[in-house]
């Protein structure tokens, strides 16, 4: 015992003790080196988990493709966003555009095209372009709301099938008529709320609110959309379009050509322009439609003479979902773009900051909820976020009882950089070859405007307007 | 017979100090082979005090810059495995502390210096490259790799061989 002490005693000290290589030494010399494998297992371990991440944001990939005979209908400025993500999909032979100002959309859009070796045939009727193109499949239309209707019906009865911005239409009546001409002839109708193809929300609907519940329940809910002030648009003199073709087309002047989206009759105002692009996530992620609707609204800084719509929003939705009752606010102005765009869902567990700029996309963990480990190994949410110090002259505020401490901020995974509109299209597309499913068909577009369009309603009765769930059915 | 310096238990405790400051060593170099575009000049850019010039020019010249990527990656993976292995011990503490002090004489904490990157902590003179840097002198005066480490058989062989 007391001579192996002697020996530790001597080999302790580090020094060279002048005995020759033993097995002692050996074993002590390679002590550490398990904590080389350690470290190895360690970094597979986070190999794997990015691994994991970067499958999560795999998009699918396109196989060999038979074309698509695509016109275009309606080329402005939504029509030419279509048009540009639609020049990023393969597959797709465009063979004719129609636009009522041939002096301009018109000519923009065959000139863009020709530059991508496409020869189409430009129309400002659409009757006569459905007439004399035979062999198109499918046709997506951008027109103003209040043309959706009749534009959409045509198309289907011709037998194309139609990709339709929203709002469906301006009335609920255009709406109806086109889901049950979509039904009669048996052709694809996907409607224009591009969010529902979009990666990233899919990604919030599929896992974070729907495998994962990291939120848990959802009672509350807040959305904008606020923009600047902005001039009217104007054109230029030149490519005026002449009055009795206005006319034709139901505009009185230019200015009401231009500026079609303030007018009654013709589109529906910010609330439906904007809001209806978020107030359909609002029922898509609820998985309902909404029982009750109070907004409050006005055009309050707009000339009235050219702002019909009212340029400033504010609605409060109520939901009754599986979970209990939700309330939801939604608000959109024109004078004042103040924290942008985005959909906020506040579950008892957790927050979920959405929105389409790839800016915003954060799930928060409420600070009583139970730990994410498991989601963010899996690679659903990234790890949270450090907060970053603020020089403490700005922190003087000391937490009060009343507040709970600030989250920690897990990121979305997934980056989505795409031209918005081009997964919702390419979703279209698919299922015109049979390879998927709508991801907005004409049911859902239809209960998006029951949704939204309730509002103006109750801006103007000043009253809070109940839903009657047969109003949701065709 | 020499005198003790240390007994088991204090032995211990420094092998345990140079693996772990080996581990940091080694995962810092890997982490940054692993990211495919990971480059210096970001930190570098952000220098502040009497060497940020020197500093922005590494960052600004791309072979220059390619260069010190490349020696500070690897610099710190065999900085790592030679600490955890106990291998070289010595050199790879007096390496480390180098490396370390222009890390610190590139963002050093002082009085009055703010960074963008956010720091997950609070520093005043000391942060956390000093004490790591104090845990290097550490193992580089006290030679545990003779106690626990490769240098231990290394040192008997080379012996050997004269």
């Amino acid at each position: 015992m007391s001579e192996e002490k002697k020996e530790v005693k001597k080999e302790t000290s580090g020094k060279d003790d002048g005995r020759k290589l033993d097995r002692r030494d050996f074993l002590q010399g390679l002590a550490t080196v398990p904590v080389v494998g350690l470290f190895g297992a360690a970094l597979l371990k986070e190999a794997s988990y990015k691994k994991s991440r970067k499958a999560a944001k795999a998009a699918a990939v396109p196989g060999r493709l038979s074309e698509i005979n695509v016109a275009l209908l309606g080329q402005g400025a939504q029509g030419e966003v279509l048009l540009n993500a639609m020049l990023k999909i393969p597959g797709l032979r465009f063979r004719a555009v129609c636009d009522v100002w041939t002096e301009y959309n018109q000519r923009r859009a065959v000139n863009l095209l020709k530059k991508y070796k496409f020869q189409v045939n430009a129309y400002e009727n659409y009757q006569e372009m459905l007439e004399k193109e035979k062999g198109l499949d499918a046709v997506v239309i951008a027109t103003p709301d209040f043309w959706h209707a009749q534009h959409t019906v045509d198309c289907l009865k011709a037998g194309l099938h139609v990709y339709c911005e929203k709002e469906m239409s301006n009335t609920l009546e255009g709406a109806r008529r086109m889901l049950l001409a979509a039904r009669e002839t048996g052709k694809l109708l996907q409607i224009g709320h591009q969010r529902r193809s979009n990666p990233r929300y899919l990604h919030c609907n599929n896992v974070i609110l729907g495998e994962a519940r990291m939120i848990g329940r959802i009672v509350t809910i807040n959305g904008q959309w606020n923009r600047s002030a902005q001039p009217d648009l104007g054109w230029p003199q030149k490519y005026a379009i002449p009055d009795a073709r206005l006319r034709k087309y139901g505009f009185k002047s230019m200015a009401q050509f231009r500026n079609w989206r303030w007018f009654k009759g013709l589109g529906g105002g910010p609330i439906v322009d904007l809001g209806s692009h978020q107030i359909d996530i609002f029922n898509w992620f609820l998985k309902a439609t909404p029982i009750a609707v109070t907004a409050s609204g006005g055009t309050d800084y707009y000339p009235k003479a050219s702002h019909e719509w009212y340029d400033t929003v504010m609605a409060i939705y109520e939901y009754e979902t599986k979970e209990g009752r939700v309330r939801a606010y939604y608000q959109t102005q024109t004078t004042n773009s103040s924290q942008g765009y985005f959909e906020n869902f506040m579950g008892d567990q957790g927050t979920l900051v959405i929105s389409e700029t790839g800016k915003r996309g954060s799930v928060y963990r409420e600070v009583s909820a139970p730990p994410w480990d498991e989601w963010v190994r899996k690679g659903y949410v990234t790890a949270p976020m450090l907060v970053e110090q603020k020089p403490e002259e700005e922190t003087e505020a000391v937490l009060d009882v009343r507040e709970t401490i600030s989250p920690d901020e897990h990121k979305l995974p997934i980056e989505f950089n795409d031209p918005y509109h081009k997964p919702h299209l390419e979703n279209f597309f698919s299922a015109v070859r049979g390879e998927a499913k709508l991801n907005c068909p004409a049911e859902i577009g239809y209960e998006s405007a029951v949704s939204v369009l309730k509002v103006n309603q109750a801006i103007e009765t000043g009253r809070r307007l109940e839903f009657d769930p047969r109003e949701f059915a065709v | 017979m020499e005198e003790r310096k240390f007994n088991n238990l204090q032995m211990i405790a420094l092998v345990v100090l140079r693996v772990m400051a080996g581990w940091h060593f080694l995962y810092e170099g890997v982490a940054k082979l692993m990211l495919p575009n990971w480059s210096a000049a970001g930190f570098l850019l952000q220098s502040k005090w009497i060497f940020a010039d020197i500093f922005k020019w590494i960052a600004d010249t791309p072979e220059v810059l390619k260069a010190v990527n490349l020696m500070n990656i690897w610099g710190l993976i065999a900085i790592g495995l030679g600490l955890i292995l106990g291998c070289f011990t010595t050199i790879a503490s007096l390496a480390g502390i180098a490396l370390i002090l222009l890390y610190y004489v590139c963002n050093p904490p002082f009085v009055g210096l703010f960074y963008s990157i956010p720091m997950e902590g609070h520093y005043m003179i000391v942060n956390k490259n000093v004490v790591e840097m104090a845990a290097l002198f550490v193992t580089a005066v006290t030679g545990t790799g003779k106690f626990a480490g490769l240098d231990r058989i290394l040192s008997k062989l080379f012996r050997k061989k004269k």
